[in-house]
């Protein structure tokens, strides 16, 4: 990226400061994480009586977890849900980004204000009314929604959708319209346009947004603990009533609560690995986690 | 964030007029329809209605019949002052503003190592990632495993010598929140701020070396400047997040929460859903969202400043 003697430059902090920041993060985040896994293969007794290194390793709670606790619905469930939200936030916000980002029109800026603004409302104040109108729709409608898949993948839309479409205009904006130009002299109208060019040109971004709209669904509590019903758990709402259940009474399950964790968590560590240069750039432009 | 604060109507003045030229009158506003009636639905209705609810007396007789639920006016937003708003509202402003000031100098630090290429470097930014990419819900379970009163650390606290007592009930909950709150959120500052100083030329770095100034002024004087709009824009934004943040609380500390960490949503959460006054914490959310809408507000025009800043800066 430049020349040695401009590395020598850009250098800020002395070696020595450098190395004890460096240890100091690297140990605080460490200490945690690597708690999670050493209780993971500790005894449930074991982690209960507050050790950090297990007196005895074994793989025992990543067996006995699923029988423990329904994780095994939750995560099913889960997958089911945020792969729909997904696929649906991605796509309708990626059309809807590009007339935002392309064309004029009166409203324009109140829609993008929005769009950046809707990411800070409190998903309790959200949470609400979608659950008044979906208690409502047994009655004035004659539907189950509360409980079933579909009202909670409606209900994440009500935050993925926003943010996908942000994610998309903050990248359709650097995207050259030279090629759409060329087409559309060519006589190309704006649906072949869109599908054509816009689609596999902002394929990367697309996924992007995608594993965003994945990650909300996936990461939320609040939204299925009132909106699920025992069969329609996600793993997250599973893991936390696992997890509250484990104080007073009888033997805490520790170590098999953090094998749980640790599964939970997976698909997300897999998809940072897999796309960690795209999301973290992401990141960067949506501002919201 | 280089891309946020960059509005389409400056980058692509010059473009604009061509633009308006060949496509004002074909312009496929019907694309919009999907997204748009999709979002009105689930956005713009359910934001309606919450104000309606907040209007309304609603309790889990009449939940079912909403539309029938009497007016009361403003009577939903007078009885929560009397219900512990106003003591919520302090805990989410002091425990979010608390948060944001100890994650800054956090997340500069370590910008500032990741900044150089090093042998291992990647594999540091990768951990420096690791409690952003874990789930909320994941922190919130590990940490309130290990605060348990016999936990790891209450062990690791008495083999120093520390008596170490209760972290997730009484006043001690509050730390307990903010200390896990900063261990999460610390790298959202240290992703803005690395994007901030690789944005710094290598000829500002070159020209201070010329200089020979020792690390700590050139830091300050050369460097920091240019941090200072991006992590002001970041805090705004974390301080956000702190104020919303449900999961972490509500794991932690389950529902209803300790009295030191009842924090805004959960307040929110434990009237709806607990006490079920759907009308009397509709009210409450909605003021809530008046103490959202301040720094969102400076957040939306701090974004449009910024642009102006980007051409002329130093």
């Amino acid at each position: 990226m430049s020349a040695p003697a401009s590395a020598e430059a850009t250098r800020l902090l002395p070696r020595w400061l450098l190395v004890t920041v460096t240890t100091v993060l690297v140990v605080m985040v460490l200490i945690p994480v690597l708690y999670i896994v050493l209780a993971s293969l500790n005894s449930d007794v074991g982690v209960a009586s507050g050790e950090y290194w297990p007196s005895s390793f074994s793989l025992d709670s990543y067996t006995r977890i699923w029988t423990t606790a329904d994780l095994s619905t939750g995560i099913v469930n889960s997958l089911i849900v945020c792969a729909f939200t997904a696929v649906a936030s991605a796509l309708l916000g990626t059309t809807t980004a590009y007339v935002l980002v392309r064309y004029s029109f009166l409203g324009r800026l109140t829609i993008l204000r929005g769009l950046v603004g809707l990411q800070s409302i409190p998903g309790t104040l959200m949470l609400l009314p979608v659950f008044v109108l979906f208690s409502s729709a047994g009655n004035y409608l004659g539907l189950t929604v509360i409980g079933t898949r579909w009202g909670l993948f409606v209900a994440y839309l009500t935050f993925a959708l926003p943010f996908s479409t942000w994610v998309m205009v903050t990248y359709l904006r650097g995207l050259p319209r030279e090629l759409e130009e060329a087409a559309r002299t060519e006589g190309a109208n704006t649906v072949i346009i869109l599908w054509k060019i816009i689609f596999p040109l902002s394929l990367p971004a697309i996924v992007v947004s995608g594993i965003f709209a994945f990650l909300l669904g996936w990461n939320d509590v609040l939204f299925a603990s009132v909106l699920t019903r025992p069969e329609t758990h996600t793993a997250a709402v599973a893991l936390q009533i696992f997890g509250s259940q484990q104080e007073g009474g009888a033997l805490p399950v520790y170590s098999q609560m953090m094998a749980a964790a640790l599964i939970c968590a997976a698909p997300v560590v897999l998809l940072y690995l897999a796309f960690q240069r795209y999301l973290v750039g992401g990141l960067t432009a949506g501002g919201v986690k | 964030m280089t891309t946020l604060v960059r509005p389409p109507e400056k980058a692509a003045s010059k473009k604009e007029q061509r633009r308006r030229g060949v496509t004002e009158r074909q312009r496929p506003l019907w694309l919009l329809t999907p997204g748009g009636v999709l979002m009105i639905l689930v956005v713009l209705i359910p934001l309606a209605v919450a104000l309606w609810i907040s209007l309304i007396d609603l309790d889990q007789y009449s939940l079912r019949r909403w539309v029938e639920a009497p007016f009361i006016g403003l009577d939903n937003f007078v009885e929560s002052f009397s219900s512990g708003l106003l003591n919520s509202i302090w805990i989410s402003v002091s425990f979010a503003v608390l948060s944001t000031i100890a994650t800054i100098p956090i997340g500069i630090a370590a910008a500032l190592v990741t900044q150089n290429k090093y042998k291992g470097r990647a594999l540091v930014r990768a951990v420096f990632l690791i409690p952003y990419v874990l789930p909320s819900f994941v922190v919130a379970t590990v940490w309130r495993t290990m605060l348990q009163p016999d936990g790891v650390v209450n062990a690791w606290l008495s083999k120093v010598g520390i008596e170490g007592g209760l972290w997730l009930t009484g006043p001690r909950s509050y730390w307990a929140l903010i200390l896990v709150e900063i261990w999460a959120a610390w790298p959202f500052i240290y992703l803005m701020a690395l994007a901030a100083l690789q944005s710094v030329d290598n000829e500002v770095h070159e020209a201070s070396a010329v200089d020979g100034a020792p690390w700590w002024p050139k830091l300050r004087r050369v460097i920091l400047p240019y941090l200072r709009g991006p992590v002001l824009l970041a805090c705004l934004l974390a301080t956000l997040n702190h104020i919303n943040n449900f999961t972490l609380p509500f794991v932690l500390f389950g529902a209803p929460a300790p009295e030191d960490v009842n924090v805004m949503p959960m307040l929110v959460y434990v009237t709806s859903f607990q006490s079920l006054r759907f009308g009397l914490s509709a009210a409450m959310a909605v003021l809530s969202l008046v103490l959202i809408a301040i720094p969102l507000f400076v957040y939306l025009r701090a974004v449009r400043l910024d642009v102006h800043d980007e051409g002329g800066r130093r």
